[in-house]
């Protein structure tokens, strides 16, 4: 098992799968992603849509990466395989150690619940629910008492500055602290990787960049970010960019070589 | 999830929607009320007709021997030719009975059917369709009648057949109008008599008064009207346990008088206060077992209101449901949400409608003279409805809410 990700650029196939290890062997503790050979097709109507063919991808505790590609690259589908709100049709999915592509629906909510904290692009707060409960949610599903609940989104909400604003309702908030909001509720449960799908998709430019400072903080502190995202400038916040096109990785840069890449986008 | 959070969810739910909850309900409301409501009454005039309505045609510690059963709604053809065939009951056969009950208190007689309704008149008044009945006086004091003034008829009155009358209390206070009614002059139909008492009131029930009536002596009434088709013997023992056991005598003294041979059936009828009462129960049982069919059917076309309202309420909050199952809800957990809170809409209806129906039955007791008495098993009976109807008809749509792909929900408008 390679930890030169770094170092070799990944390119190919093979380089890839040697990184990820061999198939239903556990991957090293240091790698909280590790896939082999991920596939997922649908079934649209009698005609096969194969969004995956075989994706190895390893991704390393405290990594920042972002996951780019053009509409129908298969990013959506990966984001919902990482994210344990889909499973695989064949490969493997290692998340913190466990093999999740061979779990049930209801192990698969507990992973969603204390591995996975979700952002979306529209933010999916509850409209009726304040700051506070929001953020609380992901507790309420953990089965933890109503006290601690509120300390711990307390807490979670003065991480990205919205303790002031924990009593208000969605719609009295700004889109950035909407999102904001998100974030907090993504974190309360410590998950092990903070999956956001085009969080500034939905935001003005100042705004994007607020929040992907927000971003930028907590990868700095240690925690593991993947960003899917189509748009570059946004990309270029993550250490390593992993572009898919067709179902599989067309690249895989570390972050200094990647304006270079980038150009051959 | 915890159950104060699945309950503090749906409470917030219903609050969130109180007109939409209010109207869902109606129909569960409606249906409980209803249900609580005509209980109370039911019970109420059970009540009532024990303690008043017996007591007052039979009389306290007493039975009665009539030609014909008290019968509440008809005889069929066959009783009837039966009942026809019976003798008339005579003096004679009380008589029979008094030498057979010498410890009774009183044992009186009173023409029945057809009892005669007269026109009685005072100067220039005059008040329509009096209850006519002929008695012998010791009827009086089987009825436990008071007197507001003057007093009963004596047995002088019935040796001489005196053309004197006893009237209900309703009767005098139209006829007289305050004015002291004892010892005036009433035309009683073409005949005149003498007023010699007025009995206290005995009050109304279902609207119908027992204090419209004439009373006059046995013997000056059969010269008036002839022997009735029916007439009572009415016998008071002084304890309700002698009852039984002088029942059994004035039967074996009736048998005698009428020549029965043993096997022969009885040709005449005992009846008692707890019998009539009994004809009270067996008519409200008819009642009883309607109810619940209207019930139920109000019931189920509430209960599928609120499956309806949960289905629209599941599609409107699809992404709700999407968004708690990306941050770890189970199919179960949203299972339970939607059926907390349909169970929480319908206990809620339930609760509503015992509110509704006993505000219902206070207000019947207050205008009207139907009585109603709350009970605590229609009020159990409610609640429980309202409780399994949220269950029965919430476990579809929480599962389809439970069902839904966390995927699909989350893209949902």
């Amino acid at each position: 098992m390679s930890p030169q990700i770094e170092e070799v650029g990944l390119s190919t196939t093979a380089e890839r799968a040697a990184v990820v290890g061999a198939a239903g062997s556990t991957p090293d503790k240091d790698w909280v992603i590790v896939t082999r050979g991920l596939k997922r097709e649908y079934d649209m109507g009698g005609e096969i849509v194969r969004a995956l063919r075989g994706v190895d991808l390893a991704i390393r505790r405290n990594e920042y990466v972002a996951i780019m590609g053009p509409s129908g690259s298969g990013k959506s589908t990966f984001m919902n395989l990482v994210g344990c709100l889909d499973t695989p049709n064949a490969g493997e999915y290692w998340l913190s150690g466990q093999l999740v592509s061979t779990f049930k629906d209801d192990e698969l909510a507990r992973v969603r619940n204390k591995e996975i904290g979700f952002v979306f692009q529209t933010f999916n707060l509850l409209p009726r629910a304040s700051a506070l409960h929001n953020v609380e949610l992901p507790l309420v599903y953990a089965g933890i008492g109503s006290a601690e609940r509120k300390e711990r989104a307390m807490e979670a909400l003065t991480k990205v500055q919205l303790d002031n604003r924990a009593s208000h309702r969605p719609n009295e908030l700004s889109g950035g602290q909407r999102q904001r909001v998100a974030i907090a509720r993504a974190l309360v449960n410590r998950p092990a990787i903070l999956l956001a799908d085009e969080p500034t998709g939905n935001l003005d430019s100042t705004t994007s960049e607020e929040i992907m400072k927000v971003f930028e903080t907590l990868a700095n502190t240690g925690q593991t970010v993947i960003m899917v995202t189509h748009e570059p400038d946004i990309a270029q916040h993550a250490r390593r960019v992993v572009v898919l096109r067709d179902g599989l990785i067309a690249s895989d840069t570390k972050r200094e070589a990647f304006s270079a890449k980038l150009v051959g986008l | 999830m915890r159950l104060s959070d699945l309950l503090s969810v749906a409470f917030g739910e219903i609050l969130a929607n109180k007109l939409r909850s209010f109207f869902t309900l109606l129909g569960i409301i409606v249906s409980v009320a209803f249900l609580v409501a005509v209980v109370a009454v039911i019970q109420g005039m059970n009540a009532y007709v024990k303690e008043n309505i017996a007591g007052a045609v039979v009389g306290t510690n007493a039975f009665q021997v009539r030609r014909t059963p008290i019968q509440v709604g008809f005889f069929d053809d066959e009783e009837m030719k039966k009942i026809q065939r019976r003798p008339r009951i005579s003096v004679g056969d009380a008589d029979a009975v008094r030498t057979a009950i010498p410890e009774a208190q009183a044992i009186g007689l009173t023409t029945g059917f057809p009892t005669p309704q007269s026109d009685i008149a005072w100067r220039d008044r005059e008040v329509g369709d009096i209850l006519v009945f002929g008695i012998t006086p010791p009827y009086q004091e089987v009825q436990d009648y008071r007197f507001d003034a003057g007093g009963p008829l004596t047995d002088t009155d019935i040796a001489q057949r005196r053309s004197v009358v006893v009237l209900g209390n309703e009767v005098a206070e139209k006829l007289f109008e305050g004015v002291n009614a004892v010892g005036q002059d009433v035309r009683l139909g073409s005949e005149h008599f003498t007023v010699v008492g007025v009995v206290a009131p005995k009050g109304k029930v279902l609207g119908q008064s027992f204090d419209s009536f004439a009373l006059i002596p046995f013997t000056r009434y059969e010269m008036l009207y002839g022997r009735r088709l029916t007439t009572t013997i009415s016998v008071k023992m002084r304890e309700a346990v002698q009852v039984d056991d002088a029942m059994q005598r004035a039967e074996e003294a009736m048998r005698v008088a009428h020549r029965l041979r043993p096997g022969q059936e009885n040709n005449f009828s005992l009846e008692t206060a707890s019998a009539l009462v009994d004809f009270w129960k067996q008519l409200t049982a008819v009642l009883f077992s309607v109810i619940p069919a209207v019930v139920a059917i109000g019931i189920v076309v509430g209960g599928i209101v609120i499956m309806n309202i949960m289905l629209m309420s599941v599609s409107e909050r699809t992404r709700e449901i999407g968004i708690r199952k990306a941050v770890g809800a189970r199919s179960q957990d949203i299972e339970r949400q939607f059926l907390a809170e349909s169970i929480v809409l319908a206990t809620t209806g339930g609760l509503l409608g015992v509110f509704g129906g006993w505000a219902f039955a206070t207000l019947v007791a207050t205008v009207s003279p139907l009585p109603a008495r709350i009970t605590g098993w229609s009020v159990l009976v409610a609640v429980l409805l309202g409780a399994v109807v949220g269950v029965i008809f919430g476990v579809y749509p929480a599962r389809r809410a439970a069902r839904l792909d966390p995927i699909t929900a989350l893209r949902a408008e």
